[in-house]
């Protein structure tokens, strides 16, 4: 009973990695010879059929750095470092573009070792992880009251208040990552740099202007055409045109 | 009588006198202006000449002009001597500027030397609206841009100073934004700060915004610094006619932090980047500047096993951000670790430079005196366009024995350790899929939340019994109580099935039985100690509400229920129907009579 649900909880993503070995061996071999415009298009071909796929975002930003495409790179890294923020190579690759760009993956004052353990898991890993609990945690107690005044209904008890505090701790990390600079982000991926317009429109005065690379804050994406980003550390927000910034 | 002399005098006196009111008027004033018509945002010159037979004549006396704003704008003068005669001329100049639309009257300006008074007749000016394309082109063309570069030709990595220059002779509603130029094979650094003056170009008067970025080359080949352009708003000149049918909007609409917004960009700068000169020796690191290099240890004395922290200098000018850290020879006496580098930009003078720190940590691998030998660095100077070699002095640190034991400190092989040479990002990845991990994490955050109900249910459920049975387990009246008529409805549906199959015995015993228990269940007392007496005592005091009627039911129905009970051979069915309908609607009545509030 127990392999089925599995097999059938992982039935879509098993069928969702149709691309073999081979073919990503191909690309790899392009990208080893310097022909970077037509990995990436194989790379962005595994990125449109597995959006949840750390490696094809890691690899396509690696050639759209090798071909100078910063903005964009720095977008596919931090894609790739949103699903597997443990990887070193993501990790290492993110923080390389980044510093090309004047940022840091690491805060100022952050010790290094509370910045892994606060991207130890991805987001969907937590909310994975914290459905888990809640189940484990409804059925643990569901145990104890049916085993009431047993002492295995008391363990069960303690099984359910363990896990609900996991859970709940689980929720309080998802909340906390709300406010990592790649929540609710975007990159500025327009070669030289964004304007920032005081109003989503050709009409609006231009108030900013932001460089290629950086990460912004999404604040509203309602219009059609334009985001409303924020800059944080400069205090600056402004409309930028959509085709100009890439949501994380 | 007069004498003769006295009467020439007379005569010379009037002919002095006769001469002298002539001479007189020659204090005369004109003036004029460049034209009788001008546009309302445009300026007029007028010249008032004074002429006079002195050598100085005074200034002519603007008066108060309500329709022209006037300012001075210098003075000529000229003086001729004609046969002794001095003639002197001087033309005063003044800006006008008009303030009202229409005809408009210079008024007449007068010259008074002490004796006498000259005046020049009044000048209509007209007045005229601008027209608008004119306004914007004339305010366009006083707003302008202007990039260029202090060389056309430089090494990659050498210093190229970028100015941009906002120029306005307007006045402008809002601060321009400067968007920065998009460069091609070119980095930038800023050279704040943003300077800012007035100057003259071609009699017109200009303030000026000037930008400065330093720029390094990347490599040999074309250098671009395209376009840089800066949007302004432009006070709108449009005026308003309070025929057109839009006056009010245009006039509510009207507020001088408004106008058109312009964009006005720099022409694009092209630089050649030449190669560096052949025979770039072999520690070259691509350094260009002009640099010096020092070495420092933050202790000279240590113990075998205890770090030293040795910093290599790298001070000047130049992109220091490109310089990398000297190649350290092989230290045999020391384990060199991590080179850690701080950089300190200073731009002084428009010129980049400052200092960057290599810091490495040595370990002194055994006691004795240690000496770290001179260090090369190598870069090239642009100005003499050739390359230069530094060495640090050497440094000797004394090791002393140190408290670890010396297997700790020794490194076997003698093999040097890894140097990072440069950076880069890390190769692509062959992993096809994302690991079981993230698989099963995305397929358990892909279901839907309607499962979560589920457990959530479940727990609730089985807690509402928990609750229930803990109750039961401390009321177990209360529930006999309650459950009394349904047990005894029970009954009723077996008794009458026992007559129907003709058992009356079984009928009357299972009849009593129920009776029983039922009053058993409504009293709280066990059946064993359950009698008549007993029983309506109970019911009166725990329902006092109860009809003397209902309780003479009971006693009816549990005699006669005795009594067949006790006496088997007095059941007969018909009978026993009849009590068991009687039995049946007693229940009935005790339900409701239970029930019934206490008076």
């Amino acid at each position: 009973m127990t392999r089925l649900l599995l097999l059938l909880l992982l039935a879509p993503v098993t069928l969702a990695g149709a691309y073999d070995r081979g073919e990503l061996n191909e690309l790899n071999d392009l990208y080893k010879n310097d022909r970077f415009e037509e990995a990436l298009e194989g790379y962005n071909k595994i990125v449109a059929q597995e959006p949840a796929n750390p490696w094809g975002w890691y690899n396509a930003g690696n050639a759209l750095f090798r071909l100078n495409r910063t903005g964009p790179a720095v977008f596919h890294y931090a894609r790739a470092f949103r699903l597997n923020p443990r990887d070193p190579n993501i990790r290492f690759n993110l923080e390389f573009a980044l510093r090309q760009t004047g940022q840091a993956l690491l805060p100022d004052g952050m010790p290094r070792a509370l910045h892994y353990v606060y991207y130890l898991l991805s987001d969907m890993e937590i909310k994975a992880f914290a459905i888990c609990l809640f189940w484990l945690a409804c059925l643990a107690g569901a145990a104890g009251f049916l085993l009431d005044g047993a002492p295995s209904g008391a363990a069960a008890s303690r099984t359910a208040v363990i896990t609900a505090v996991m859970c709940l701790g689980c929720l309080g990390w998802l909340g906390a990552r709300q406010n990592s600079p790649f929540a609710g982000a975007g990159v500025i991926t327009k070669t030289g740099g964004a304007r920032l317009l005081s109003g989503p429109g050709e009409n609006f005065k231009a108030c900013a202007s932001a460089p290629e690379g950086l990460l912004v804050k999404v604040l509203d994406s309602i219009d059609d055409d334009y985001y409303e980003i924020g800059l944080p550390k400069e205090g600056v927000k402004g409309w930028a045109l959509k085709t100009e910034v890439e949501k994380i | 009588m007069r004498a003769p002399g006295n009467g020439l005098k007379l005569a010379l006196a009037l002919a002095l006198a006769g001469f002298a009111g002539p001479a007189a008027a020659a204090l005369t004033i004109s003036a004029e202006t460049d034209r009788t018509s001008v546009e309302i945002n445009e300026n007029l010159y007028l010249t008032v000449q004074v002429a006079g037979d002195s050598s100085s004549v005074p200034e002519p006396k603007i008066p108060n002009m309500q329709n022209f704003n006037s300012y001075s704008s210098g003075r000529s003068q000229s003086i001729s001597i004609i046969n002794g005669k001095i003639t002197t001329s001087v033309s005063f100049t003044y800006i006008l500027s008009p303030r009202f639309l229409g005809i408009q009257k210079i008024p007449s300006i007068s010259v008074f030397n002490g004796t006498e008074k000259a005046f020049t007749p009044e000048i209509e000016i007209t007045v005229t609206r601008p027209s608008a394309a004119a306004a914007q082109n004339k305010a366009e063309g006083r707003i302008f841009l202007k990039a260029e570069t202090d060389k056309k030709t430089a090494y990659p990595g050498e210093q190229v100073n970028l100015s941009v220059k906002f120029y306005t002779s307007v006045p402008l509603t809002s601060n321009p934004q400067y968007m920065q130029p998009p460069l091609k094979n070119l980095i930038p650094e800023d050279l704040p700060p943003i300077r800012s003056g007035e100057t003259t170009l071609n009699g017109e008067h200009y303030a000026y915004s000037e930008i400065k970025t330093a720029l390094f080359a990347l490599s040999p080949g074309p250098a671009e610094i395209k376009p840089a352009s800066v949007v302004v708003q432009v006070p709108s000149n449009e005026t308003l006619d309070p025929f057109d049918p839009n006056f009010f909007q245009k006039f509510m609409s009207m507020s001088n932090a408004q106008g058109s917004s312009r964009e006005f960009a720099t022409e694009a700068v092209s630089l050649n980047i030449k190669p560096l000169p052949p025979g770039a020796p072999a520690g070259f690191s691509g350094a260009v500047g002009n640099y010096t290099v020092s070495a420092t240890a933050d202790r000279l004395e240590a113990k075998a096993g205890e770090p030293v922290n040795f910093s290599i200098t790298v001070a000047g000018s130049g992109n220091l951000k490109a310089v990398t850290a000297p190649q350290l020879p092989d230290l045999q006496d020391f384990k060199v670790f991590d080179t850690m580098s701080s950089l300190d930009i200073r731009k002084d003078g428009d010129i980049i430079g400052g200092k960057k720190t290599f810091t490495y940590i040595l370990v002194p691998r055994a006691a004795g005196r240690k000496t770290v030998p001179p260090i090369t660095f190598h870069f090239f100077e642009p100005r003499a366009a050739q390359y230069r070699e530094l060495q640090t002095a050497p440094l000797t640190i004394n090791v002393k024995k140190g408290d670890l034991d010396s297997k700790n400190v020794y490194f076997s092989g003698g093999a040097a350790a890894p140097k990072v040479t440069a950076s880069d990002i890390r190769y692509v990845s062959d992993e096809p899929r994302a690991g079981f991990i993230a698989d099963s994490a995305e397929g358990i955050a892909a279901l839907p939340l309607w499962p979560l109900t589920l457990p959530a249910g479940l727990m609730l459920a089985t807690f509402w019994l928990s609750r229930f049975n803990r109750f039961k387990s401390a009321n177990p009246l209360l529930f006999r109580f309650h459950r009394a008529k349904s047990q005894a409805n029970s009954a009723v549906e077996k008794i009458t099935a026992l007559l129907k199959a003709g058992d009356t015995g079984a009928a009357v015993a299972l009849l009593y039985d129920s009776f029983m228990y039922y009053l058993s269940d409504k009293c709280g007392v066990k059946v064993s100690a359950l009698t008549m007496k007993k029983a309506a005592q109970l019911i009166k005091e725990r329902f006092p509400a109860v009809t003397p009627r209902a309780m003479e039911e009971v006693r009816e129905l549990w005699t006669a229920l005795e009594l067949r009970h006790f006496s088997p051979s007095a059941a007969e069915p018909e009978g026993v129907r009849n009590l068991l309908k009687k039995y049946s609607l007693l229940i009935t009545l005790l339900e409701k009579e239970l029930r019934r509030p206490r008076p």
